[in-house]
């Protein structure tokens, strides 16, 4: 079958969207009930923009058929960095990638049992290396004055309520870096 | 008026502690707004619960002269880094970050700064004259309706710009969309895509989604550069924009100023819109339309003057009716209530005070930022000799603390980093992530306003458009839309693959 200039990735997409349709619509059905002073109910809104969205999605395919990835002339606002890179990565860069995609999510999950204060300074090391800094001096000098930073700003000066964790002993450590901060709010230090 | 103004700027400088707040307030929107990874949503969610200890007149000043301080802080991090502080900022970065790359960051920011201060002197000026008329004028000519069909006007300019194609343009806006769609519907309280997770019955927070497909898909664009060795630092260059630069400019700062204040006065609507209108219409007016998008300083003043001078018109609404425009003036919708305050015609009769010093500080903040502004610009654009390696940890972590913070959910953490997965995979693919943003933004007022709408005209399509400025932009966002399918199907395309 010919397939114009669309290929793997193009369809790849677009069934990506179309399956995003289809399971959004099928969830519509768990709250297809009707509101009495509304005659379109619950569902009218999101299935309309479903509609749309089944609409331009199919639009694409068409374009790409046509054109391919081609940049439609006279589009405004699109960074050169926004371009589509055909250039394949070599296997340590997607390494590398994978690795900065997945850590912050991971710092994400360890905030609640693990707490913003224990799980910081970890974090910041494994972004400064991952971004490829290798001089240990200047990776750990950077990770104190940020974590420091950070700490001043939103626990001393601004009081900014930050998870604290629920597992021990890093929960104990948060206790102890607050217990540090009232203490010092408590110096009459003017 | 001009007695009113006095009295309203003495009581702002005669008092040791509102100056203290109101120079506290002015630094605090422009550091807020210039830190990636933050915003000025992120100090006022901060401040919010002090406020109870100012007085009324002290906390909803501080929050208003945050409000036009932190939108134009939101600039310096579109220009520089391509982070826009808040959504409003977005269309700046659309030309302000090209500009940047191409080693004339100054220019950009210089515009910016000046552009804001035009913009929001000009929106104070009107709002201090007309906001009791032009309330009134709100009050007859302005419902649901009206709102509904600016919000299609605006998503429909929204997919003009930012996709790689028409296409893709509006299939981000249509996720934005069905995203917005997350949590309670707004007329029945019905839950809709919870998956499960009660803390989604509120929806999805829009400061972690913000944050998310601005500031972490940005991180993650830099970091595949890094990964790839094709990470370059952008030039530092000091050079501001001449007088001639800007004179050249004065019509699209005089049509800015008429489309962020129009934006701005409608309910709901606040200074995104007005951006990225103003930023459309730079777009439709100019004879050099390919220019945009890669560095034209008329994109930077063009979104610049239209969201600062929405500020001043968002008070109007707010002031005069009590319907606030935008998630920082629903926090002084907050401060009012913690006073036993509620805004609204009554507050210009009960509380004359408050109306004028408010009024006062508004247009002493936006005067400052030109003169702030400049001072700071020079230092700020030495944030770009930072090596990103040490910059981009700082980033994330600031987002993070700007997300946890308005809930006080870790979920929330883990939308924004999912939000920024999502934005980073999109943008290699073409999508507009601003377009995305304004669907989140726009999307449950959009919604709300067409069900209040259709039950004011018992479901009359026809009925809709008996109303003149409901059709008008009714008409205008089709012929944007048609237009934008013409094109799909007529023009040639840059390149072929």
């Amino acid at each position: 079958m010919k397939m114009g200039n669309l290929k793997n990735s193009h369809l790849i997409e677009g069934i990506i969207w179309l399956c995003g349709v289809v399971v959004f619509f099928v969830l519509t059905y768990d709250f297809n009930q009707p509101i009495e002073i509304y005659k379109f109910g619950a569902t009218g809104w999101p299935r309309v923009i479903l509609g749309i969205l089944l609409f331009v999605t199919l639009g694409n395919l068409f374009h790409q058929y046509r054109f391919g990835s081609a940049t439609q002339l006279g589009r405004v606002g699109i960074a050169d960095e926004d371009e589509e890179d055909d250039n394949t990565p070599s296997k340590v860069a997607i390494v590398k990638i994978v690795a900065v995609l997945a850590t912050p999510f991971l710092y994400a999950m360890s905030l609640k049992p693990v707490g913003f204060y224990f799980a910081t300074p970890f974090f910041i090391i494994s972004i400064i290396l991952l971004f490829g800094e290798r001089r240990a001096r200047w990776i750990l000098g950077i990770t104190l004055f940020i974590y420091t930073l950070l700490l001043f700003l939103f626990m001393v000066v601004l009081n900014a309520p930050l998870p604290q964790g629920n597992v021990s002993p890093f929960y104990d450590y948060s206790a102890f870096v607050l217990r540090m901060n009232t203490q010092f709010q408590q110096l009459d230090l003017w | 008026m001009i007695e009113n103004f006095l009295l309203g700027s003495s009581a702002l400088f005669g008092d040791p502690l509102t100056l203290a707040i109101f120079v506290f307030g002015v630094l605090g929107g422009m550091l807020f707004g210039a830190i990636p990874g933050v915003s000025m949503l992120t100090l006022a969610a901060i401040l919010l619960p002090f406020t109870a200890s100012l007085t009324p007149t002290q906390g909803v000043m501080l929050f208003a002269v945050i409000y036009c301080t932190g939108t134009y802080g939101g600039a310096i991090t579109a220009i520089l880094f391509n982070i826009p502080g808040a959504p409003e900022n977005a269309p700046t970065a659309f030309d302000g970050y090209p500009m940047t790359r191409k080693g004339l960051a100054g220019k950009a920011v210089g515009a910016a700064v000046l552009c804001s201060a035009i913009g929001g002197v000009a929106s104070a000026l009107v709002m201090m004259a007309a906001t009791e008329p032009l309330a009134k004028w709100a009050i007859r000519n302005i419902g649901p309706p009206e709102i509904f069909a600016l919000v299609f006007f605006g998503l429909a300019v929204a997919s003009s710009v930012g996709g790689r194609t028409i296409w893709k343009g509006w299939m981000s806006v249509g996720l934005g969309l069905i995203i917005a769609t997350i949590g309670q519907d707004p007329v029945g309280g019905i839950d809709r895509f919870n998956f499960g997770f009660s803390d989604l019955a509120a929806g999805i927070a829009f400061v972690p989604a913000i944050l998310g497909f601005f500031a972490v898909s940005e991180i993650f664009v830099q970091a595949e550069k890094t990964a790839k060795g094709r990470y370059e630092a952008p030039p530092v260059n000091m050079e501001f924009p001449s007088f001639f630069e800007l004179w050249q400019q004065k019509f699209a700062v005089l049509r800015s100023i008429l489309v962020g204040f129009f934006c701005g006065i409608l309910p709901g609507i606040g200074a995104t819109l007005a951006a990225f209108m103003g930023y459309g219409e730079a777009v439709r007016w100019s004879k050099k339309k390919d220019s945009f998008g890669k560095g034209n300083i008329e994109g930077v003043i063009s979104s610049e003057t239209a969201n600062n001078a929405a500020t001043g018109a968002a008070m109007i609404p707010l002031l005069a009716l009590g319907l606030p425009g935008g998630a920082l003036t629903a926090m002084m919708v907050a401060v009012f209530q913690m006073h036993d305050l509620e805004p609204g015609p009554l507050v210009f009769y009960n509380s004359p005070d408050l109306i004028w010093v408010v009024f006062a500080a508004m247009f002493f903040a936006n005067l400052s930022i030109l003169f702030i502004g400049i001072l700071e610009t020079k230092t700020i654009l030495y944030l770009l000799k930072i090596p990103f390696q040490f910059l981009a940890p700082l980033i994330l972590l600031l987002a993070t603390i700007g997300s946890y913070i308005g809930r006080g959910l870790v979920l929330d953490v883990m939308v924004m980093f999912a939000a920024g997965i999502i934005g980073f995979m999109l943008r290699r693919s073409g999508y507009s992530i601003p377009g995305i943003v304004l669907g989140i933004i726009l999307g449950k007022i959009g919604e709300q306003n067409f069900a209040q709408g259709m039950q004011m005209v018992h479901y009359d399509l026809l009925d809709y458009l008996s109303r003149p400025v409901c059709l008008i932009l009714i008409v205008a966002g089709t012929l944007t839309l048609a237009s934008g399918l013409h094109k799909a199907f007529k023009t040639n395309h840059a390149s072929s693959t």
